[in-house]
């Protein structure tokens, strides 16, 4: 009788116990969204204020890279334009650069590698943890930059993809006008001596190395420069950034 | 203990940089494993090499509705682990394949944005507290009291023997005994520099403007292995500080980091003011 007693309230208080756990787990994870929640997102522009975009991200030796480098995020964009540039190695595609811009161009790929042919071997950092060293090539997108004359008014770059995740929200970035002039911020064509595959984010893709990877944006068709990012998408800045991450990702 | 003196031992910077700084640090820690889970191994290396790899957690179930076993592997070797790590609670009432279980995580289901969020704000916090309380000490000048001294080696070892009930009375000591001046000493200027040292090496940010912290532990993926390990570093000190606050007078303990006036205990009255 007293054994069973014992048993029994050893399970209720295991069982309480339980039940305990799954109040503060419900409770943690009511904690992490919302307006409070939100709130705490503001140490990012602490950590940006301090860190800034002047620094320089070390460059390594060619005997360094990773020759599979690894692919992560989104798979390569379905959709039908897409995979028609693809099959006609990006011949006809132009990048456009417009927005608050004295001079909106459109660049062909071979216009872009003739703007100045910038190589970087540099380390990858993911969100997540890992990191991969590869070697870059492209354009700054500093020299891009001068060439459309900004605005006195932009103060962001975005970058508008092909791409779109599999509820069809569109895949977009952006970084600030001082990242976008940082001498390490490419347009990048090649990956490894090779030029980018479409895993990897062809024909264009964002190169910033002195911020986490989710900030180097793939499959970029357009580079629109605006005030404000508040009306675009979810207004965050991002895909990635709409989702819940930093849009400053030094950090 | 009632006719004993109470004395003023905690400033209010300390017991309130005392109080925000755990609330801190459960908060770095808990989403510290959901930042760990999004790539749930540790590398003793710069960039990602599983060639080098000294921990991994992971699962071999075929689908995240699939169950499965729960692997650690700890220098290659493999432990198995279901239910504790590898494929473990999911913080929504099930289990998945995920490093850490959610009861340990923040927030509880596998989100790394959020656990970024918390782990970045938390961080300032906890910086901020860790400054005002160094200065704070450093301006009243009691921080001296904690600080491990030459005078005090001789003292550890008796320290530990009446820990261990192995001797009737402690040492002489002043505000804190030698154990406590080697452990406060080592958390505040060997442990704390190098949790903070190795989380800012891990940042892209700051790898740009101060390029040789990286290098100097090992490499990115290594200082995520530093960073990690610390953790466990303050997690042993936490569990001490919990049994020698049971166990030597929980009341008078806490009371004396809520309001600052501490009750002196037998062998204590050295203490004074």
């Amino acid at each position: 009788m007293k054994r069973t007693l014992f048993l029994a309230t050893s399970l209720s208080s295991l069982g309480l116990g339980l039940a305990g756990c799954s109040t503060i787990d419900g409770a943690k994870n009511a904690l992490s969204h919302g307006p409070l929640f939100n709130g705490l997102k503001g140490a990012e522009g602490l950590t940006h204020a301090v860190l800034g975009s002047h620094g320089l991200a070390k460059e390594y030796p060619d005997s360094a890279v990773d020759h599979e480098f690894r692919q992560n995020g989104n798979n390569t964009p379905g959709d039908s334009r897409y995979q028609g540039l693809v099959q006609t190695q990006f011949r006809d595609f132009k990048l456009v650069v417009d927005g608050l811009v004295e001079r909106p161009q459109r660049f062909s790929l071979a216009e872009l590698r003739a703007i100045g042919n910038v190589t970087q071997t540099t380390r990858h950092d993911c969100v997540e943890g890992w990191s991969a060293i590869g070697k870059w090539r492209g354009t700054t997108l500093g020299s891009v930059l001068a060439m459309v004359k900004p605005k006195a008014e932009a103060r962001y770059c975005v970058f508008h993809c092909f791409d779109q995740d599999d509820s069809g929200t569109a895949f977009y970035g952006s970084i600030d006008l001082a990242a976008a002039s940082h001498p390490q911020t490419l347009l990048a064509l090649d990956l490894n001596d090779k030029p980018l595959d479409a895993d990897h984010g062809a024909p264009v893709r964002l190169r910033i190395p002195i911020q986490l990877g989710y900030k180097s944006t793939k499959w970029i068709e357009r580079v629109e420069l605006v005030a404000s990012y508040a009306a675009i998408a979810g207004g965050h800045g991002g895909y990635w950034e709409d989702v819940g991450y930093d849009w400053y990702a030094g950090a | 203990m009632a006719d004993r003196p109470t004395v003023y031992k905690h400033s209010l910077v300390t017991r309130i940089t005392h109080w925000l700084g755990s609330l801190a640090m459960l908060v770095l820690f808990m989403s510290g494993l959901q930042i760990f889970n999004a790539a749930p191994y540790l590398d003793a290396s710069d960039k990602s090499d599983p060639g080098k790899r000294i921990l991994a957690i992971g699962s071999d179930s075929q689908s995240a509705m699939s169950p499965g076993r729960g692997v650690t592997q700890v220098f290659g070797h493999a432990f198995t682990t279901t239910h504790v790590l590898g494929y473990a609670d999911d913080g929504q009432g099930g289990e998945s394949p995920r490093a850490f279980p959610g009861w340990l995580t923040l927030p509880a289901y596998q989100d790394l944005a959020a656990g970024r969020t918390w782990h970045l704000f938390f961080a300032w916090i906890l910086v901020a507290c860790g400054v005002a309380y160094m200065v704070g000490g450093a301006f009243r000048r009691d921080l001296r009291l904690v600080v491990l001294r030459p005078s005090d080696i001789p003292k550890l070892v008796p320290m530990q023997l009446y820990y261990m009930r192995l001797r009737k009375t402690p040492p002489e000591y002043g505000k804190y005994n030698p154990l406590q001046k080697l452990a406060y000493t080592v958390i505040l200027f060997v442990f704390s520099p190098l949790i903070v040292i190795s989380g800012l090496a891990l940042a892209p940010g700051v790898d740009s403007i101060a390029p040789f912290l990286t290098p100097v532990l090992g490499g990115r993926q290594f200082a995520r292995v530093w960073h990690f390990l610390i953790t466990f570093a303050f997690l042993g000190f936490f569990l001490t500080h919990m049994v020698l606050v049971l166990t030597t007078g929980l009341g008078n303990n806490l009371r004396s980091m809520i309001t600052g006036r501490y009750t002196l205990r037998k062998g204590e009255e050295g203490l004074g003011t």
